[in-house]
């Protein structure tokens, strides 16, 4: 007797993997919902600085933090589950997610907020990539290691969204009377702009979005451009954006 | 501080090119951070840019394989033997290949570079077509896998071994239906090529397009549907009549419209079931017209697959 065309075990193995796919995939959406949540909410929180005038921006701050708490149980929750598959198989379901929920935290520390034991919250501080892992309590840029963690793609990106958000800011800033901050925001920008020009870049994802920056460095420079023909720049910001 | 870039075959590439050092850069306090995740994501580029280009080349090979099977005409134990060789040969470069690719596709990189490997799909339907024409039955993923294994591990020997093992590189070990190919002696912890189901799976997809051409042009030429006995030497056909490629075609069919659809890539996956059911259908109206007017169709016709091909859906 010939064997058969297909072994009778084979729909069943097939299956149970397809089978299996798909409920990782429904598990993945509930918690991915969950961080959704969170990230939109900070997010919302965070747009409230474009309205607020600096001295107030420490309860705001607290509030953020508070929102960034609830996105790094979420993301506990991410990793916990997602390390259990292959990472790249699922990665493209979370990383636009992770991605705003970075820059929301890098947001936040360069507000002021965020501050530690070692490192108190000053304006103007850039966290790494590392640091953004340590808010997140996650790894960052694994390479042995097939486990959740942040890439160095997500946190440029997060980089990209926190430069366009501040080159809003600056213009916000300006109009409630506090013009040092568009000049501090457009130094910042100016060096993450020449930062991003050292890379090396394929004509992926990276490349359409950097594009932005770029823009963002135009507009910030014809803000402090307008302040400084009309003599509004404080003095003791003179010496930071220039 | 930033590393060495090298060139496909592990020279040291000098960075000046149009691009690089050249400009101006500007220095301020982020320009060292960059710096570092510039060189990570430049091993990134290049390692993709190896994978993608060797990936071709198993591509292409692949099909060159399926193109000597499908000079084959009947289902039996061996190929004849210049399309074995032809077959082997093209194997034996496709292992060098896979050998080299697979350090850089292990843990982690499996699943990131998915997308630069679809030559393992290729792969798989000729290892799979190759399969069936020699035992008429579905190579599964798990036999797959040891092949690939195999192959990978033959492109790693040293080349002498190489070509001592070519000659039977597909003979000898796919022929044995599911016996695990017994290695001889496994290196410690070389790395492999790692198939994922949906490799396997659309290369079955694109396995039964093959039967239907091969059926075609078999059937065309030899007047009868290639199966179990339709060589007439065939030693134990058993009392009921052998089963034929039609058979075969029909439980394919089957077998991928009652497997659930697999979440993620439902366009591709609805597209590949309807060529499939088209192939189904095509090798039926053959068994039809063998039945209704075998003897009346002239020696040597064979229908225009070109034509049928580029109009897919004119029988719906």
């Amino acid at each position: 007797m010939a064997p058969p065309m297909i072994d009778p075990a084979l729909f069943d193995q097939l299956k149970a993997k397809i089978d299996e796919d798909t409920i990782v995939r429904k598990e993945l959406d509930q918690i991915l919902d969950n961080l959704n949540t969170h990230v939109s909410y900070t997010q919302g929180v965070l747009s409230r600085i474009h309205s607020t005038p600096r001295s107030k921006y420490a309860t705001l701050l607290s509030q953020v933090e508070d929102g960034i708490k609830k996105e790094t149980e979420s993301i506990g929750k991410l990793s916990a589950f997602a390390s259990q598959y292959p990472y790249y198989k699922y990665n493209y379901k979370w990383t636009r997610m992770v991605q705003d929920a970075i820059s929301t935290v890098v947001l936040c520390a360069w507000l002021g907020g965020l501050s530690t034991e070692s490192k108190p919250g000053e304006l103007g501080r850039l966290l790494t990539l590392e640091q953004v892992g340590e808010v997140f309590n996650v790894p960052v840029n694994l390479k042995d290691q097939d486990a959740f963690h942040i890439t160095i793609e997500e946190y440029l990106l997060g980089l990209i969204s926190v430069v366009d958000e501040l080159s809003r800011l600056a213009v916000n800033a300006v109009t409630l009377g506090d013009a040092a901050m568009a000049v501090r925001i457009s130094g910042f920008i100016r060096d993450l702009h020449a930062g991003f020009q050292v890379l090396n870049l394929k004509n992926d994802i990276l490349r359409k979005r950097m594009d932005s920056v770029k823009y963002a460095v135009k507009k910030v420079e014809d803000v402090v451009y307008d302040l400084s023909l009309r003599n509004l720049i404080p003095q003791e910001a003179q010496g930071q954006g220039q | 501080m930033s590393g060495t870039k090298r060139d496909w075959s592990g020279n040291a590439k000098r960075r000046d090119g149009p691009r690089g050092p050249q400009k101006p850069v500007v220095k301020n306090a982020y320009t060292p951070m960059f710096e570092a995740l510039r060189d990570e994501l430049d091993a990134h580029h290049d390692r993709r840019e190896r994978l993608v280009k060797a990936s071709r080349d198993v591509t292409a090979l692949s099909k060159k394989i399926i193109f000597s099977l499908q000079r084959v005409r009947k289902i039996e134990r061996e190929l004849p033997s210049n399309i074995q060789a032809e077959v082997d040969s093209r194997l034996a470069e496709i292992a060098k290949l896979l050998a080299a690719m697979a350090p850089e596709i292990q843990g982690i990189n499996r699943y990131r570079y998915a997308r630069s490997l679809m030559c393992l799909e290729e792969l798989a339907e000729a290892l799979t077509f190759s399969h069936y024409l020699r035992t008429q039955t579905l190579l599964g993923p798990d036999e797959l896998a040891s092949l690939v294994d195999d192959l990978v591990r033959r492109g790693a020997a040293p080349e002498d071994a190489v070509m001592a093992d070519a000659g039977d590189t597909a003979g000898a070990d796919t022929s044995a239906p599911p016996a695990p190919p017994a290695p001889t002696e496994s290196p410690t912890e070389s790395p492999t090529v790692a198939l994922t189901l949906d490799d396997y799976i659309y290369g079955v997809f694109d396995l039964t397009g093959e039967m239907m051409r091969f059926a075609t042009t078999s059937t065309a030429l030899t007047g009868t549907l290639a199966g179990g006995a339709s060589d007439g030497s065939a030693d134990e056909a058993g009392d009921e009549p052998p089963r034929t490629i039609l058979h075969d075609m029909h439980e394919l069919g089957t077998f991928f419209e009652m497997l659930p659809v697999p979440p993620g890539n439902r366009v591709q996956w609805e597209k590949k079931l309807a060529v499939t059911r088209q192939s189904v259908r095509k090798v039926e109206r053959l068994g039809y017209d063998r039945i209704v007017r075998g003897s009346e169709r002239p020696k040597g016709w064979v229908p225009d697959l070109d034509a049928e091909d580029q109009a897919p859906g004119e029988e719906e």
